[in-house]
């Protein structure tokens, strides 16, 4: 009775995960800049997965260079100043 | 999912209180020291913005505030005090909504709850043909990218990655909308 329950449950996981990866595969396509905006529906997954990994990096690198700028440019990390004020107003 | 929106917004909100947080010791910082203090604050306040139930968001959090991190100070005072923390650790196995699907019938027993809560996702049975594909170099890389992606697998690893992709291009675009607000601001 076990036995055939697990095998059940086992059979029913993979079936489900191999599903679900495609779905989720296919979402990650959609995020990412260089994929998206192709026609062609065959992607694998391995060259999204690779895509994926440029992406992610170049959003660090991102991250970085904003931080670099943003120190230069704000002269104190004073958020109560007026400038602080109005750069908020600017983005909300 | 929540708006991307409403989720900048959350960004946004943590992260001026991160920095508002650093304020005192702010009066003659480095250009060095202040990018730092936008990098980290910036960092901890995306993760937050999640409210501890991705893996990624905990583990950043973690990582940040773990001993022998050479910023711990900095990361704590911008968390703030204990009190007001979220938690980083002791999560569900597959807290994200979609993982409970997946899940067997079966309750898992405290005891094996609490051991896999390090891994993070609930491992699939067998490996399918489409997870066979996304082995090797690249899933490490991957994994490599992700905070705590070394302990995930399979579909939670994709999840993560989706969370995480989402979130990262949230904090680019807020702080990119600063950055061209203080440059406007600074040409007055």
């Amino acid at each position: 009775m076990s036995s055939r329950r697990s095998r059940q449950s086992t059979a029913g996981v993979s079936s489900i995960s191999d599903d679900q990866i495609i779905e989720l595969v296919s979402k990650l396509r959609q995020l990412l800049p260089e994929i998206r905006d192709r026609r062609s529906d065959k992607v694998s997954a391995s060259k999204v997965l690779q895509e994926t990994c440029n992406y992610i990096r170049s959003l660090h690198r991102e991250v970085d260079d904003l931080s670099e700028r943003l120190s230069q440019l704000l002269a104190t990390i004073d958020a109560d100043s007026a400038e602080a004020a109005i750069i908020r107003s600017l983005i909300m | 999912m929540r708006s991307p929106f409403s989720l900048k917004q959350e960004f946004l909100k943590n992260w001026i209180l991160g920095l508002q947080r650093c304020r005192s010791s702010k009066k003659n910082m480095s250009i060095f020291e202040r990018k730092k203090v936008i990098k980290l604050s910036a960092d901890v306040a995306v993760a937050s913005a999640r409210n501890g139930i991705t893996c990624w968001s905990r583990a950043l959090i973690a990582d940040a505030v773990k001993e022998g991190n050479a910023d711990k100070h900095l990361a704590e005072k911008i968390l703030g005090p204990a009190s007001e923390r979220q938690p980083t650790e002791k999560v569900p196995v597959g807290a994200m909504a979609y993982n409970k699907r997946i899940r067997s019938k079966k309750i898992p027993k405290r005891s094996s709850v609490i051991r896999r809560t390090i891994k993070c996702a609930p491992q699939a049975a067998r490996p399918s043909s489409i997870v066979k594909r996304l082995v090797g170099k690249r899933r490490q890389i991957l994994r490599s990218l992700i905070p705590w992606g070394e302990f995930m697998n399979g579909v939670s690893l994709i999840e993560e990655t989706l969370d995480y992709i989402i979130l990262l291009r949230a904090q680019v675009d807020v702080m990119r909308s600063l950055a061209s607000a203080s440059k406007l601001v600074n040409l007055n």
